[in-house]
């Protein structure tokens, strides 16, 4: 059974691999060079006829900026497909030059001829050979023309922008009673298109809208609760606290303005999508709808966002120090501004849809540009802040500037007609102006978490702290990383965003972001910060698999297997350096840099290393070689010139040993190979132990001796064997010399083995009546005479003296003065 | 530490110049592609034994022997005996 079993599944192992591999040679059989000639010529003609289709809709007058932008984007890959399938050829090419270059050349004039089959053999190749280059030539000639293309799109659009800019209209039309009868005409077919789509839908669509409506609110619902069940918190801003921290306030403003945006967004969108999915909306009512809704979310965003950094209502909670009237004034005007521009658009859709004439068109924009000048104006000139005399103050020089300006400009644009520049700047003043409040909102944030302790002030930050073993210089690094994030996101969010804004389309910041992933290039030089970054990436994960194994390693197999300590470190150390080194090759050549690209740069260095990092090369062999030779390793006494104390570290380029006075001294390696380092605990631990001792002439050396041995051999920690040994050391000019000589298990007790032999032999001693002599010092004295002071002493000495006559005679007058006083006052008596 | 990094992209950047696809001369003389890139046609001159990057997005090339061929970028075409070999 077990066989039958797998036998079968070796069957299905073998079709599902041999299935391909026999397939892969039919194709090679039936799909010839004829084949694939023809296949890349159909598919080069029917890129060449997409171009055409593409280049007439680009001679389209009515081609606006959008369209460019998306032809733009398909005749790219019209070009790249062109180049794709130029490179099918290349096998084939290789295999036809290989083949001609077997056959050799041709048999020059006068030669014999060569057999048949291989002159048509030439032929052919030949022949194949020019067909395949005319393909390829074909594919050229198309990408150069869609490159021309390309060309053409990016002067087209500089010049739609700027006739766009610069275009003139004559207001005094605009403004004729004409327009208001066109404006009555155009309100009038929107009423009836608005309240004819509104009956056809509550007579036959009453239920889908209602349940479209009731599933959008749902989904929004869900989002609000939800947000503000995540985020309560931090959402909404508290008014019993007294002193909010500037990141709590920062995020009260973050938070309040996403949150309502993202869940009005939500509801909008979900609406329109169930709205089109029951097929409720009719003829031009999506689109009125679609600009009405997205008029709504900004004017609400702009509004949100006003509202939370200026808090009219909570003075605390404001993120501008501005006084309360002025945020009830700003947070007016802003909204003010919004909804201007936002009706503006609405109607142009409006205008669009229901082909209204012109002056309609330039009437509306310019009463709301004028509008919105008017508010830029006044913002400038609104005095928000108030100094501590109680006086007003207006706006820091450059913004009130800007803001005057920019509505002056907008008024004086409008009033000389050139109206699509005087949108355009409106436009950008309160979108622009929107996203870079935002982004530096959140910039602040991003600083206010990078200082020192801001991080851990974050609620995040407080969570780690409790559920984790996180240090607080830990979680200030994280905040550093946290913040640096931030700025990064802020970047790829914003710029993007702010760009759109200015006219570009989201094609060219597509193409930007691709070149910049893909490479730039600066000269011959191509940094591509994809690759980079993916290098960097590698690097890492690299970094902290190789840490983890190095822990794994050492915790976990070493520890267990009972491997020396020493041993162990050396091989922590060695797997770590390997690891990194292996990390940073990985990682280079993932970021795709060449390193023989280096070797030149190498090359030129090295006789420069050759000199100058001779040193630090030679501590480094050193180091491999302490490691691997292990003469001593980390806790072991050694002795090394003039150093001597316990091993703390052994690194790569140097050793650290800590003296017995716990002084780290730092040996560079090579130190250690070159000289002799003694080491007290190289096999084993026990060493030898010296005690010196005198006694006095005319004591009987034999019973010294005896108790000396007797007190080497009481004493607990005296090794016996090697047993100890008393040596009768020397006749010495004041007393016959001992030597008490031990054998101790652990070097390291050797002092308290010293001090407890030497105390035995001082008690003993005096009890035996053995007298220990000390060598008497002659005490000559000598009659010096009084050394006078030099010169200088002198003159201090004269100085001083007199500084104190004239201390004693001012305190001499003053008891006089005091006393001719008393003597004064009038007798009480 | 912000130094490091700095020299690291530095170093970086300087190995990233592999991105482009390159054409090494190892004959005697002079030998000359013509290389259509971005919608123009240029000649690449290529002295005895010179290395030159060029073609960074995609591009076709004339080879010496008159045989045209597309290159995405990333190759490298070697030009021995007067014939190109495509790497």
């Amino acid at each position: 059974m077990f066989f039958r079993l797998l036998r079968l599944i070796l069957v299905a192992i073998v079709a599902a691999f041999g299935q391909p591999a026999f397939d892969a040679s039919a194709q090679a059989i039936g799909h010839g060079a004829a084949e694939l000639i023809a296949d890349q010529t159909k598919v080069i003609q029917d890129l060449t006829s997409k171009t055409d289709g593409l280049e007439k809709k680009l001679n389209d007058p009515d081609q606006d900026d959008a369209g460019l932008v998306d032809i733009r984007l398909q005749l790219e890959d019209i070009s790249r497909a062109a180049l794709t399938s130029a490179l099918a050829f290349r096998q084939r090419l290789t295999d036809i030059n290989n083949r001609v270059g077997v056959l050799g050349p041709p048999p020059a004039q006068g030669q014999p001829p060569e057999p048949e089959i291989v002159s048509s053999e030439r032929s052919a190749l030949a022949a194949e050979k020019a067909e395949i280059n005319a393909v390829i030539a074909g594919a050229q000639n198309l990408s150069i023309r869609v490159n021309g293309l390309v060309d053409k799109i990016a002067v087209m659009r500089s010049e739609l922008f700027r006739s766009v800019i610069t275009k003139h209209y004559d207001l005094t039309d605009a403004l004729s009673p004409q327009a208001f009868s066109d404006a009555h005409d155009q309100f009038t077919g929107l009423y009836k298109a608005v309240s004819s789509w509104l009956s056809f839908a509550v007579k036959f669509k009453f239920q889908a809208i209602l349940a479209a409506t009731l599933m959008a609110l749902t989904l929004a619902a869900v989002l609000l609760i939800g947000g503000r069940r995540l985020f309560g918190r931090i959402f909404e801003a508290d008014p019993t606290v007294e002193d909010p921290s500037y990141l709590s306030r920062l995020s009260v403003a973050f938070w309040s303005t996403l949150l309502p945006t993202l869940a009005l967004g939500v509801f909008f969108a979900s609406a329109v999508f169930f709205f089109n999915y029951y097929n409720v909306l009719r003829g031009d009512i999506g689109s009125f709808l679609n600009a009405l809704l997205t008029v709504i979310g900004m004017v609400f965003c702009v509004n949100r966002l006003t509202n939370a950094a200026l808090e009219p209502r909570l003075p605390n909670w404001r993120l501008i120090p501005v006084a309360t009237g002025s945020a009830r004034w700003l947070v007016g005007l802003t909204t003010a501004m919004a909804l201007v521009l936002g009706l503006n658009y609405f109607l142009s859709v409006v205008n669009e849809k229901m082909g209204s004439p012109l002056s309609l068109t330039i009437a509306r924009s310019s009463v709301a540009t004028i509008i919105v000048g008017v508010i830029l104006i006044l913002m400038g000139l609104l005095r928000p802040f108030r100094a501590a005399d109680g006086s007003w103050r207006p706006w820091p020089a450059w913004l009130r500037f800007i803001a005057i300006g920019l509505g002056l400009f907008t008024i004086a644009a409008t009033l000389l007609g050139y109206i699509g520049l005087a949108l355009f700047v409106s436009f950008q003043v309160v979108v622009t102006g929107t996203v870079l409040v935002t982004a530096y909102i959140g910039f602040l944030s991003a600083r206010a978490i990078g200082e020192e302790g801001g991080f851990a002030d974050t609620s995040v930050g407080r969570w780690l702290s409790t559920n984790s073993s996180y240090e607080d210089t830990a979680l200030d690094q994280l905040g550093l990383v946290v913040s640096i994030a931030i700025n990064l996101m802020i970047v790829l969010v914003f710029l993007p965003l702010i760009l759109l804004m200015w006219g570009f389309q989201p094609g060219d910041i597509e193409a930007w972001a691709y070149k910049l992933a893909t490479g730039v290039t600066i000269g011959s030089v191509t940094i591509s910060f994809l690759g980079i970054l993916s290098g960097i990436v590698v690097f890492v994960i690299g970094y902290f698999l190789t840490r983890w194994f190095q822990g794994w390693l050492d915790g976990s197999v070493m520890a267990r297997g009972k491997v020396d300590a020493g041993v162990r470190n050396s091989i922590r150390l060695g797997v770590g350096y390997a690891g990194v080194a292996v990390a940073g090759l990985v990682g280079i050549s993932a970021a795709g840099i060449d390193l023989s690209n280096l070797a030149l740069v190498a090359g030129a260095l090295s006789l420069g290393i050759g000199f100058g990092l001779q040193n630090v090369v030679s501590n480094f062999v050193s180091g491999l070689i302490l490691l691997a030779e292990r003469p001593f390793k980390v806790g072991d006494w050694i002795v090394a010139g003039d150093v001597s104390g316990t091993v703390r570290k052994i690194s790569v380029r140097a050793t650290e040993i800590e003296t017995f006075q716990r002084q780290s001294v730092i040996l560079p390696n090579s130190n250690l190979i070159n000289n002799a380092v003694g080491n007290w605990t190289h096999r084993n631990k026990l060493g030898r132990v010296d005690i010196k001792v005198g006694v006095a002439y005319g004591s009987d050396v034999k019973r010294v001796h005896a108790i000396l041995m007797d007190i080497a051999r009481a004493h607990p920690m005296v090794l016996k064997n090697p047993e100890p040994f008393v040596l009768f050391a020397n006749f010495g000019l004041a007393a016959l010399e001992f030597e008490i000589r031990v054998f101790v298990a652990d070097v390291m007790n050797g002092s308290v083995v010293q001090n407890d032999i030497r105390f035995a032999i001082f008690d003993i001693f005096e009890e035996e009546q053995i007298e220990i002599p000390s060598t008497p010092r002659a005490v000559v004295e000598t009659k010096k005479h009084e050394a006078w002071p030099i010169d200088d002493d002198k003159i201090e000495a004269e100085f001083a003296e007199r500084q104190r006559l004239e201390a004693e005679a001012a305190a001499e007058r003053e008891r006089l003065a005091k006393m001719k006083r008393r003597g004064r006052k009038p007798d009480p008596g | 530490m912000w130094k490091s990094v700095g020299a690291a992209i530095a170093l970086l950047a300087l190995g990233g110049s592999a991105f482009a696809a390159s054409a090494i001369n190892r004959d005697a003389q002079t030998r000359t592609l013509v290389v259509t890139e971005g919608g123009a046609k240029s000649e690449l001159t290529l002295a005895a034994g010179e290395t030159v990057e060029f073609c960074s997005n995609g591009c076709f090339v004339t080879l010496p022997n008159g045989d045209l061929e597309a290159l995405t970028g990333s190759e490298t075409v070697e030009i021995s005996g007067g014939a190109a070999r495509i790497k």
